[in-house]
């Protein structure tokens, strides 16, 4: 077993809905959510689901290759600045090489991050898309 | 007698390399043999400190020290293992150093070894995602040779950089590298090799990135002026080891700041660390966090870097990570080994009359660094 149940559990709301801490005193967002601002250390602050929608800051297309996951080169890895202002790490998917940009306005989108085996559980997360419909519920 | 002062007396360094036929036991029998000519360890070594990073996934080992301990034939001798990220080289000398400044003990050995290419590099890879936060980066398998590459494009557009412009690093690594016997690429390469080598994560090429590569290295740190007439072809003094963690790279303000590596060179100027006298061994993982460290440095305005570092003599005489090589435990052992060595008998043909050494090392980019302040004895 290489995916722990317990913990895919526990990480479901930073995993799944893009939870992100929004701080009541300096107004600034932060992923995944913690106790206390990382900007300003306050801990006035409260937790809420990220709209999903957000924009490329800058990205890189990689070809660093690991073990089980060839096939997946190369793939886009974009630093994104959610609407709420935090700004996060993600995959971006369903563009093309030629396609992907800064400033291109993208969305989460539900999906497969690594599989266990046959016979072991799936692990899904938030990836990133050129926004083409309407972001992750709230 | 005891100092009240620490010293480095001895270092050990094995060539980073690709060493299929030989295990890390072998590697540290190396290390210990050359240090054992002069007196032998077992007689005035009291704790034995080792720094490796990847013994638990790639050896399948724990307890990593104690095998060596038992290997050594130095039991009941205390050995602990320390595993900071990239900078756990520099952590294993802070403790060294703590245990005795503490007063707790007075010799210390302060091994890093690590052997990566005991599998291929894409199994290597899988493990250096470990290195980043494994809710964040490690879902996606993000490495910091990604967060490289995004701060290096953001480097180039705020700052007006080709990419050609940013080659200028490896190239003056790989040439120092052709005088350090114990450096992995021992050899020259040109602009166009840089800028046509395979891409890793664009605009990140091959030559920009460190390569794979196994080490051991090998100091004896000891406050015991006897010792120092017996063992080791000079003495430099550790003056102190600086470390400090920095936020995630999501969470700062400036992007293309490292706050953790930023806030340790603050204090330099409380040790009169003069840096035009000084020795500098940084970590340089990728080409574009050379040029972020010399400009955290004050070596040169933020964003010229590309355009001074050819003018700064004594920078990564060993060829840097990208030339000597980053075995990630032994790394920030053998920067300290090459500095006490440039600065006492000579790494290589290298030798040099500077007072001062300054080791810096992180981890990833800048999630923790470390300084080591040297000086020169008398």
């Amino acid at each position: 077993m290489k995916i722990s149940p317990p913990r895919i559990w526990r990480e479901r709301y930073n995993y799944y809905m893009l939870r992100i801490t929004q701080c009541l005193d300096c107004g600034r967002a932060s992923y995944p959510t913690s106790l206390t601002c990382p900007y300003c250390g306050s801990s006035n602050i409260r937790t809420v689901n990220s709209s999903g929608l957000g924009e490329v800051i800058t990205y890189t297309i990689s070809y660093f290759r690991i073990e089980g996951q060839e096939d997946e080169v190369p793939k886009v890895i974009a630093l994104i600045k959610l609407r709420e202002g935090a700004i996060v790490l993600g995959e971006v998917v369903d563009v093309g090489l030629s396609e992907i940009r800064e400033g291109l306005e993208v969305e989460a989108v539900l999906r497969r991050l690594k599989i266990d085996g046959n016979s072991g559980l799936i692990w899904y997360g938030m990836k990133f898309r050129p926004i083409i419909g309407a972001g992750i519920p709230t | 007698m005891l100092s009240s002062n620490t010293y480095i007396i001895s270092s050990a360094l094995i060539r980073v390399g690709r060493y299929f036929n030989k295990s890390y036991k072998d590697l540290i029998r190396e290390l210990v043999a050359e240090l054992n000519k002069d007196l032998p360890i077992h007689d005035y070594i009291d704790y034995v400190v080792v720094s490796n990073v990847f013994s638990d996934s790639i050896l399948e080992q724990l307890d990593i020290s104690t095998m060596i301990i038992q290997e050594l034939n130095l039991t009941p001798k205390p050995a602990v293992r320390v595993e900071a990220g990239e900078s756990s080289g520099l952590m294993a000398l802070k403790y060294a150093h703590s245990l005795i400044k503490s007063g707790m003990t007075s010799t210390v050995l302060v091994i890093g070894v690590e052997k990566l290419v005991e599998y291929p590099t894409t199994v290597v890879n899988k493990y250096m995602v470990r290195l980043l936060n494994s809710d964040v980066e490690g879902r996606y398998d993000i490495v910091t040779v990604n967060e490289a590459a995004l701060l290096m494009k953001l480097y180039m557009k705020k700052h007006g950089h080709s990419r050609e412009d940013l080659t200028i690093w490896p190239i003056k690594m790989h040439e120092n590298a052709v005088n350090n016997p114990y450096a992995q690429l021992r050899n020259r390469i040109t602009k166009e090799q840089v800028i046509n080598s395979q891409i890793i994560s664009d605009p990140l090429r091959l030559f920009d990135v460190h390569p794979l590569g196994d080490g051991a290295s090998a100091i004896v740190l000891t406050n015991n002026k006897e010792l120092m007439s017996k063992v080791g072809t000079g003495c430099v003094e550790l003056i102190d080891v600086l470390h400090a963690s920095a936020p995630p790279l999501t969470h700062r303000s400036d992007l293309l700041s490292l706050p953790a590596s930023k806030y340790l060179f603050s204090k330099l100027g409380n040790y009169g660390v003069d840096l035009s006298d000084c020795v500098l061994e940084i970590h340089d993982s990728y080409t574009i966090l050379a040029y972020l460290i010399v400009e955290e440095l004050g070596l040169s305005d933020r964003g010229k870097a590309p355009y001074v570092v050819t003018d700064i003599k004594n920078i990564n005489l060993s060829g840097g990570l990208k030339a000597r090589g980053h075995p990630v435990g032994a790394t920030g052992v053998y920067q300290v080994a090459e500095v006490h060595r440039l600065l006492t008998s000579g790494l290589g043909s290298i030798k040099l009359n500077n007072s001062w050494g300054l080791v810096h090392s992180m981890s990833s980019i800048d999630n923790n660094a470390a300084v080591a302040l040297i000086r020169r004895c008398g």
